[in-house]
């Protein structure tokens, strides 16, 4: 979207659709019965005992929590800055979301017992598997991008098929295929590397067609220029198309490592010890599955954040190189 | 791009070092490489699990290094998981599996179970608010269970169990609705959620319910257990000499009172000795 200079009312300033809000909150409130929540137990001293209170108690919960978030929205409405707005929102919904794991009771002195293993083991195996698989399917991408652009039958059927192939596939499907399937031609590989081949074979199907799209971007009088003066394919592409096609392909790159972070957790079916895998164990002994399946959650997504920071950074410095 | 050639390079290598597939002796392996690579389960406490440390701990990875120990070799734990390790063909990927398995007329088509080491009888529980009080009203049922399990079997009514010595049971459950999972703690998981709000009921080894039970699960078992199962160490088919001299080792573990007092330590109870 583009700011532009045309202005509306806002909609949070009419009545009518303040009323229409509220009376949909309240409703919504009213089914789903409050007044077991924080809130029911708030009103207990002038409403009495929530399981009590019956259908007028369940009424007059819904009505104060509809009341209150309605008159949150409004205030944030006025909220002048934008970037102040988008602060507030993001703190009212990481509350809502903390509290809704609080409700779970969930056992902190367990999750303090077992982070810093899940850090040392989980996340460094994590994140060590996506950043070979990633340099694998870069270099799997060139050559797969190169082949798919060439006039050879024969590379474009390997790379077409290629492609076609990985990305039919889901990657689960391969992670299994692979460690089961190359001991079947005799050579047995630990689960390590097959997790790696799997996770490098499948991104570098989807990242031939970056690199392709990339390459494919550059202005045709380029090409023919350098062969005019007489470059040869390989310096041509090395020194003059490459280069230039770079600055294009490193960001949609740089989502790729972050989706396939998260894949990578595919490969726990095999035993490797990443954090999906200490997740779905650590907890099985005391019973302590959701504390770990929300702290390996929390891990990922801290991961990701950082890691889209960093995504940003690099776009915008590729965007303004691009704009000189 | 000088930085990039030894890290590519360290990487190929750990990509090629691919150990070739041994149809040789794997006793002769173990013994000159001294180390005996055991498979086992992390999710299935007190058999194995991963303990406070962090390690691996449980009454069959006790069993494991006691077998090492025996066979003078050091010890080394992987964690494939239960599909891949009954998938067989292992090609010396592990070299033996001590993980509360079954030997079943299927699984010996593709694996060896040189020796028994114990029994554990497996049972039902329902949520503690049910109003089941007989093993077959579960007929017709939502059960849950573990994928590939001889519970999951049990209730397909495709067990047998082909070991001396093991006592004779017949099927109490008629055609329930069958909830496979990953592992059977995740059933009790749904089963904790309310009485038949996901599932009426679950099978799995009755270790497995008193331990659920001791960290408040609310969920009773019901009746006596519905089988025993001889739960054997798990080789590759082939090497007749390793089989040999894990049958002499179980055995001897038995006839001292090892094993008794490793079942006694983990479970509280003797399941090493036929009832």
């Amino acid at each position: 979207m583009i700011q532009d200079t045309v202005t509306e009312d806002i909609l949070l300033r009419k009545p009518r659709f303040i009323g229409l809000l509220f009376a949909i909150i309240l409703l919504v409130f009213v089914i789903f019965d409050p007044s077991q929540s924080l809130m029911g137990s708030l009103l207990e001293p002038a409403l009495g005992d929530p399981a009590q209170s019956g259908f007028y108690g369940r009424l007059v919960t819904s009505l104060m929590l509809s009341a209150l978030l309605v008159l949150n929205l409004v205030i944030i409405s006025f909220i002048p800055r934008f970037g102040f707005q988008v602060v507030v929102v993001w703190i009212q919904l990481l509350i809502l979301f903390l509290t809704f794991f609080y409700s779970f009771d969930l056992s902190f002195e367990f999750i303090q017992s077992k982070i810093w293993f899940m850090i040392t083991q989980g996340i460094f195996t994590t994140l060590y598997v996506s950043a070979i698989s990633i340099v694998i399917a870069s270099f799997i991408a060139i050559i797969g991008a190169i082949a798919k652009m060439s006039s050879n039958g024969f590379a474009y059927a390997i790379a077409s098929f290629y492609t076609s192939f990985f990305r039919g596939l889901p990657l689960l499907m391969q992670v299994y295929l692979i460690y089961l399937g190359f001991p079947q031609i005799g050579y047995v590989i630990d689960a390590v590397p097959a997790g790696i081949i799997a996770l490098s074979l499948c991104y570098g199907a989807y990242m031939t067609e970056i690199f392709r799209a990339g390459i494919m971007s550059i202005d045709a009088g380029q090409w023919e220029g350098s062969r005019a003066l007489g470059f040869k394919f390989g310096l041509t592409m090395r020194k003059i198309i490459l280069p230039q096609s770079i600055p294009l392909i490193i960001p949609p790159t740089g989502n790729q490592f972050i989706a396939m972070l998260k894949d990578s957790s595919l490969v726990s079916v095999i035993g490797v010890w990443e954090l999906m895998f200490l997740a779905r164990t650590l907890g099985n002994k005391t019973f302590n599955h959701m504390e770990m399946l929300i702290t390996a959650a929390m891990l990922y997504w801290m991961m990701t954040m950082i890691l889209e920071l960093i995504q940003s950074r690099i776009e915008r410095k590729y965007q303004k190189r691009q704009s000189r | 791009m000088n930085l990039f050639k030894p890290v590519l390079g360290a990487v190929l290598v750990g990509l090629l070092s691919f150990t070739s597939a041994n149809a040789g002796d794997v006793l002769d392996k173990i013994m000159s490489s001294k180390t005996l690579k055991v498979a086992t389960d992390a999710n299935w406490p007190p058999q194995s699990f991963i303990n406070d440390k962090n390690e691996m701990d449980g009454f069959d990875v006790d069993v494991a290094r006691e077998i090492a120990k025996r066979l003078g070799t050091e010890v080394e734990f992987i964690t494939p998981s239960w599909d891949i390790i009954t998938a067989g063909n292992w090609n010396g990927r592990w070299d033996m599996h001590v993980g509360s398995m079954t030997p079943t007329k299927q699984r010996a088509e593709v694996l060896a179970f040189p020796a028994i080491y114990y029994y554990t009888p497996a049972a039902v529980g329902v949520h503690k608010d049910s109003k089941i009080s007989k093993i077959s009203e579960l007929s017709g049922k939502k059960v849950g269970t573990g994928t590939g399990t001889t519970f999951e079997l049990y209730l397909q009514q495709d067990l047998t169990i082909d070991a001396a010595g093991a006592p004779t049971f017949n099927f109490q459950v008629d055609k329930p609705v069958i909830k496979s999972y990953e592992t059977s703690t995740i059933a009790l998981d749904d089963l904790r959620l309310g009485d038949g709000v996901r599932l009426d009921g679950v099978v799995s080894s009755l270790p497995v319910f008193i331990e659920a039970i001791k960290n408040g699960y609310p969920i009773k078992v019901l009746g006596d257990p519905i089988f025993y199962e001889p739960l054997a160490v798990t080789i590759d088919l082939g090497d007749s000499e390793l089989n040999a001299k894990i049958a002499s080792i179980v055995a001897a573990m038995q006839d001292e009172g090892v094993l008794s007092e490793m079942s006694k330590k983990w479970y509280g109870v003797d399941y090493a000795t036929v009832k």
